[in-house]
C-alpha cells in the first residue's frame, strides 16, 4: 500500500509533466492547471506514504532498472528518506497551489507550460533522489533536479541578471556532481559497491578523504560558506515560485546526503564534527550578516538561507561531537534538532519566498528601498509575511525557535564534555550562534519595516495591489503548520517516540494568550476616545517618505559595529560654495562593502583557470599531427600513473 | 499540582505587575537625590499609569496595525517570560523555567517594540528601532555566554531549579556566581535601557533607544509598554537577585513562606534598585558606537567564568 502510494506519486509527477508540454498550443491555461493538479495530487499521495512510513518504522525497497549488473536504478524508502521526502511534498504542494495565478504573471504561453513541467520534473527528481539506494541513481537523479531547476533560473532570460545567474549557477551545480562523483568512486574503490550502505574498515586517513570530498560536494549545494555564491544570484533570479522550491526544499536534499553521509556510511571522526562545526558557524555569522546589508528582497532571504543551513549543518557538527564522546542525549539533540531545523526551514522559506514574489509581482521591483507602506495594501501577505519572519527570526512560539532552541540546549550542555579544549571551542561556537540569532532578528525587522511598514518610497508601491487568493493560500497554509509546530513541538515530538528534554511551549503561550486577552479587556473597559491625527514629525505639517528611516539606514550601526569583519569602504564628497569651504552646498556618500570571497577566492581561481584555459587553447592551434602526439604522450602517461597506482 | 502551578502563576504575575512600578519610581527617586532634587513621590508610578489609562489613543494616519497590537503582544510575551522566574515561591514542575526560552520571550517583545518604532514612518522611531536592534545584536552573545556560564555552574538550564540551587546551598558553594553576577548586572543595565547604555528619562534625539520606540504610542497603549518595560526590569533583578541572594525565597507553597518571599523579594529590589540609581548617577552615557566594548566586559566575566570551572 505504501508502495503503491509512492509509485502512483511518482506517475503522477510523470504524468505533470508530460501533461504540460504535449498537445495543442490554445488549451495552454488548462494544460497548465491540470499539471499543476497533478503535482499536488501525486505529492499528497507521496505524503501519505512518507507519513505512514515515518509512524509504523517501516521501510521500503524497490528496484526499478537494471542498466548493467552493477549499475541499477534502485530506490530504499526508510525513516529519513520518508522524512525528507516528506518535506520536499509538503512544501512543493503549497507551492503548486501558489503557482496556479503566480505564473500567470510572466512569459508567454509556451514558456509557462515549460515552466509547469520542468517544475514537475524537478521535484520528482528532488523525491528521486532522496529516494536512492545506490550513488549511480542518487547522482543521475541529482543530475535531473540540477539540470531542470537550471533551466527554470534561466526562465526570465530577458533580465540582465539572468545569463550571470545562469553561469554561475551552473558551474557550481557541476562542481558539486563532480566532487559526488569523485566521492562515490573513492568509496567504490575501497568497498566494492555503489550502494549507500555502511562502509566498514575504511583508514582513517581515507575515511577522513572521502568526507571532505563529499562535504565539498554536498556543501556547494546546500550553500555551504565558501560555495555559496550561486545561491544569492539563482534564488533571486529564478521564478518567485521556484525560488521557494529549490531553497525550501534543493538545499534540504544536500542536507540529507550529509546526513546520510555521517549516519549510515561512514563513521565519523572528532575532527569531522570541528569540521562541521566551523563551516557550520562561519555560514550562519557571515550569511546572516550579508543578509543585513542586501537591498534586493530576494537576495536577502537567499543569504538567510545560507545562515539557515549554517545552523542546521552545526547541529550536524554537535552530534558527531557529541556521539564521539558518548553523550547520547546531546548527540540526540542535535541532530534531532538539525532535522526539525531543516523541516522547519523548508516550511517558512518557502512562505517567505512566496509572499516575496506576491511583493515583487505588487510592486515590480526587488528593491527593498523602493517599498514600503504594503502592510496597508497587502495586508494578508503582511501577516504571513510576518509569521514566517518572525519564526525564521526564532521568535518564540513560532517552530523556528524549537529547532534553534534544541541546538541551545545542545550547546549548553558542552560542559559534560571530558575534553576541555573541545568546550571552550563549543562555547566560543556558542557565542557566536547567539550573536546570528540576535542578527537574525535585526534582520527581520529591517525587512518588515522596510518592505511592509511607513510610507510607500515609490509609486509603484503605491499602487499595489493584494495578491489573489490562491497566491494567499499556498503560504497560508505554511504559516498555519509554523504557528502549530512550534507551540505544539514538545508534544509533536514525544508524540514521534523521542525523550528529549525540551521546553513545553504550551502552557506559555496559553499564558501568553490569556495575557493578551485580559489586556484587550482592561483596555476596552476603560473605553478611552481613539483619533487618528497626525503625531508628531519635527514641526513639518505632514510626514513623508522622505523622513523615515530606510532599510539601509537601518542596518548602518550594524554594519559600523562590524566593520572589522564586514570590511566597509565608505566615500564621502562635499561640494562647497565658497574657498573657505565654509558653506556646503550639496554632496553624496557611499558604503560599499567589499566582497571577501569574491575578491579572494572566486576571481583569483576563476583567473588562474583563463590562464590554463588560454594555455591550452594556444595548443590547439595547431594541426593533425600535433593532435595524434599529444594523444600519444597522454596514453603513455595515463599507463605509467596507472601502472604505479595501482 | 495543577492547581498549584495555577496559584503559582496568578499570585506571580500580580506580584511582579505590582511591584514594578515602584521599583522604577525607587531608582528615579535615588538619582534626583543625587543630583539634589527631590524627586517624584515613590507611588508616582501608579499616578502615571492610571492617568495614561484615561488618556485618549492618538494613532498617526500612517500607522497600521502593527501599532494598534504591538503593545498587547509586547505585554503578553514579557509576562510570559515573568511566569517563568519564581518570585513568590519556587513551583514543583508543569511549567518550564528553560532559560533559553525566557530570554527569547524578551527578544520577542522587543521585536513588536522595534516594528511599532519603524510602524508610524516617523525618523526617531526608526532611529529607536535601528539603534534597538543593533544592541541587542551585540548583546546577545553576552547574554547567552552569561546564561552558559550559569548552566555551567548550576548544572541546570531551568531557572526553578537554578533558584532553589541557590536556595538550598552557599555563595561559598558556588564562588563563580559573583563574576557571573556582574555580567547579569551589565546584561540588566543595557535590557532595561539605563545610562551609560540609553537615558531613560530624555526625549533628546542623540541619546535616546528605547523611548524613540514608544514615541507614537499614547494614552492606554503607551501604560502597557511602560508596564511591560518595567515589568522587564523586575523580572530580570528577579533573575540576579535570586541567583545571588536567595535568602527568603519559599521553596513550597504556604502562606507564610509566600507571605516571607513577597517581603524579603520588595526588600532585595528596592536595594538593588537604589544601586542602580547610585550607579546610574555616577556615570555618563557612552556613546553608541563605544558599547560593544562595555559589553565586552560582560562577555569577559562570564567567560572567565566558564575557563574557571573547566579547569577547576
Amino acid at each position: 500500500m505504501i508502495l503503491g502510494l509512492f509509485l502512483t506519486g511518482g506517475v503522477f509527477l510523470l504524468l505533470a509533466a508530460i501533461a504540460a508540454v504535449f498537445g495543442r498550443e490554445t488549451s495552454g491555461l488548462k494544460r497548465r492547471q491540470a499539471s499543476l493538479l497533478l503535482i499536488i495530487t501525486g505529492c499528497l499521495a507521496w505524503l501519505i506514504s512518507s507519513g505512514l512510513i515515518l509512524a509504523a518504522d517501516s521501510s521500503l525497497y524497490l528496484e526499478l532498472y537494471q542498466l548493467t549488473p552493477s549499475l541499477t536504478i534502485s530506490f530504499h524508502l526508510d525513516r529519513l528518506a520518508a522524512f525528507f521526502i516528506l518535506i520536499i511534498a509538503l512544501v512543493a504542494v503549497c507551492v503548486a497551489i501558489y503557482s496556479f495565478k503566480y505564473m500567470e504573471h510572466s512569459g508567454t504561453n509556451r514558456q509557462r507550460n515549460f515552466m509547469a513541467a520542468a517544475m514537475a520534473s524537478f521535484i520528482l527528481a528532488m523525491a528521486l533522489t532522496v529516494a536512492s539506494a545506490n550513488f549511480f541513481s542518487f547522482i543521475f537523479f541529482w543530475e535531473i533536479m540540477s539540470l531542470s531547476s537550471l533551466f527554470l533560473v534561466l526562465y526570465e532570460r530577458d533580465h540582465a541578471e539572468t545569463p550571470k545567474a545562469g553561469i554561475y549557477y551552473l558551474v557550481m551545480t557541476q562542481f558539486s556532481t563532480l566532487f559526488l562523483l569523485l566521492g562515490a568512486l573513492l568509496l567504490n574503490l575501497y568497498t566494492g559497491t555503489l550502494d549507500i550502505t555502511a562502509a566498514e574498515g575504511l583508514l582513517p586517513v581515507n575515511a577522513g578523504i572521502i568526507f571532505l570530498v563529499f562535504l565539498v560536494g554536498f556543501g556547494t549545494k546546500a550553500g555551504v560558506m565558501p560555495f555559496h555564491k550561486w545561491l544569492p544570484f539563482a534564488h533571486a533570479a529564478a521564478p518567485s515560485n521556484i525560488s521557494a522550491l529549490m531553497s525550501g526544499v534543493m538545499l534540504k536534499v544536500a542536507i540529507y546526503g550529509l546526513v546520510r553521509l555521517i549516519l549510515d556510511v561512514m563513521t565519523p571522526e572528532l575532527w569531522w564534527g570541528m569540521v562541521l562545526l566551523g563551516f557550520g558557524t562561519v555560514s550562519a555569522v557571515l550569511g546572516v550578516i550579508y543578509a543585513l546589508k542586501e537591498h534586493d528582497l530576494k537576495k536577502s532571504l537567499a543569504y538567510h538561507s545560507i545562515e539557515n543551513i549554517g545552523i542546521i549543518v552545526i547541529g550536524l557538527g554537535l552530534f558527531i561531537i557529541f556521539s564521539v564522546f558518548d553523550l547520547r542525549v546531546l548527540a540526540e539533540l542535535s541532530l534531532f534538532g538539525a532535522l526539525f531545523h531543516t523541516l522547519n526551514h523548508a516550511i517558512f522559506k518557502s512562505l517567505l519566498f512566496m509572499t516575496a514574489g506576491s511583493v515583487v509581482v505588487a510592486t515590480h521591483t526587488r528593491n527593498i528601498e523602493d517599498m514600503g507602506g504594503l502592510v496597508k495594501r497587502m495586508p494578508g501577505t503582511a501577516i504571513i509575511f510576518l509569521i514566517g519572519a518572525a519564526a525564521i527570526s526564532a521568535l518564540p512560539p513560532l517552530n523556528g525557535f524549537a529547532s534553534e532552541s534544541m541546538l541551545f540546549q545542545a550547546f549548553l550542555g558542552a560542559f559534560q564534555l571530558p575534553s576541555q579544549v573541545v568546550a571552550i571551542l563549543l562555547f566560543v561556537a556558542l557565542a557566536a550562534y547567539a550573536l546570528m540569532s540576535a542578527l537574525a532578528a535585526a534582520w527581520l525587522v529591517r525587512v518588515f519595516g522596510a518592505v511592509f511598514l511607513a510610507l510607500p518610497r515609490s509609486t509603484s508601491a503605491e499602487h499595489a495591489h493584494e495578491a489573489p487568493r490562491v497566491m494567499l493560500i499556498g503560504p497560508g497554509i505554511l504559516a498555519g503548520i509554523c504557528v502549530v509546530l512550534g507551540i505544539f513541538s514538545y508534544q509533536i515530538i514525544r508524540g514521534i517516540g523521542l525523550e528529549l528534554p525540551l521546553p513545553d511551549l504550551l502552557p506559555i503561550s496559553l499564558i501568553i494568550i490569556i495575557v493578551i486577552f485580559g489586556a484587550v479587556l482592561a483596555v476596552r473597559r476603560t473605553k478611552t476616545p481613539v483619533r487618528i491625527s497626525e503625531t508628531w514629525a519635527c514641526g513639518i505639517h505632514r510626514q513623508t517618505a522622505k523622513m523615515e528611516y530606510t532599510a539601509s539606514g537601518f542596518s548602518e550601526p550594524i554594519i559600523t559595529i562590524f566593520s572589522p569583519i564586514f570590511r566597509t569602504r565608505k566615500t564621502a564628497q562635499r561640494k562647497f560654495a565658497d574657498k573657505a569651504r565654509a558653506i556646503v552646498t550639496g554632496g553624496k556618500g557611499e558604503i560599499h562593502s567589499l566582497q571577501f570571497f569574491e575578491e579572494h577566492i572566486y576571481l583569483p581561481i576563476a583567473k588562474l583557470t583563463y590562464r590554463i584555459a588560454g594555455f591550452v587553447s594556444r595548443l590547439h592551434n595547431v594541426d593533425l599531427d600535433a593532435f595524434i602526439l599529444y594523444t600519444f604522450v597522454l596514453i603513455v602517461i595515463m599507463v605509467a600513473v596507472a601502472g604505479w597506482w595501482l | 499540582m495543577m492547581l498549584e502551578t495555577l496559584i503559582y502563576v496568578i499570585l506571580n504575575l500580580a506580584f511582579v505587575i505590582l511591584i514594578s512600578p515602584l521599583v522604577m519610581m525607587l531608582t528615579r527617586k535615588v538619582k534626583a537625590l543625587a543630583q539634589g532634587r527631590v524627586g517624584p513621590p515613590l507611588l508616582q508610578g501608579y499616578f502615571n499609569l492610571f492617568k495614561l489609562l484615561h488618556k485618549e489613543i492618538i494613532y498617526s494616519p500612517n500607522a497600521s496595525f502593527i501599532t494598534r497590537l504591538a503593545p498587547y503582544l509586547s505585554f503578553g510575551f514579557v509576562m510570559g517570560a515573568a511566569a517563568m522566574v519564581p518570585v513568590v515561591f519556587i513551583p514543583s514542575g508543569g511549567l518550564t523555567g528553560n532559560i533559553i526560552l525566557f530570554l527569547y520571550l524578551l527578544v520577542s517583545a522587543k521585536f513588536f517594540m522595534a516594528l511599532t518604532g519603524l510602524d508610524a514612518g516617523s525618523t526617531f522611531g526608526g532611529m529607536g528601532a535601528s539603534r534597538e536592534m543593533s544592541l541587542s545584536a551585540i548583546m546577545e552573545p553576552v547574554t547567552i555566554t552569561a546564561v552558559a556560564a550559569l548552566a555551567f555552574v548550576l548544572k541546570t538550564i531551568e531557572i526553578p531549579q537554578m533558584f532553589a540551587l541557590t536556595t538550598a546551598g552557599s555563595l561559598a558553594q558556588y564562588p563563580t556566581l559573583i563574576l557571573i553576577a556582574l555580567s547579569l548586572f551589565i546584561v540588566l543595565i543595557v535590557e532595561t535601557a539605563r545610562i551609560p547604555v540609553d537615558n531613560p528619562e530624555t526625549h533628546l534625539e542623540l541619546t535616546m533607544i528605547h523611548e524613540a520606540m514608544t514615541l507614537e504610542q499614547t494614552g492606554p497603549k503607551l501604560a502597557l509598554m511602560e508596564l511591560s518595560h518595567g515589568v522587564k526590569q523586575t523580572v530580570l533583578m528577579a533573575l540576579l537577585i535570586n541567583i545571588i541572594f536567595p535568602w527568603g525565597l519559599a521553596t513550597e507553597l504556604s502562606f507564610s513562606g509566600v507571605l516571607l518571599s513577597l517581603v524579603s523579594f520588595a526588600v532585595k529590589a528596592a536595594v538593588l534598585a537604589v544601586v542602580i540609581g547610585i550607579f546610574e548617577s555616577v556615570l555618563a552615557k557612552i556613546r553608541l558606537f563605544r558599547l560593544p566594548s562595555f559589553m565586552t566586559l560582560a562577555l569577559f566575566f562570564s567567560f572567565a567564568t566558564i575557563v574557571f570551572e573547566l579547569l577547576a
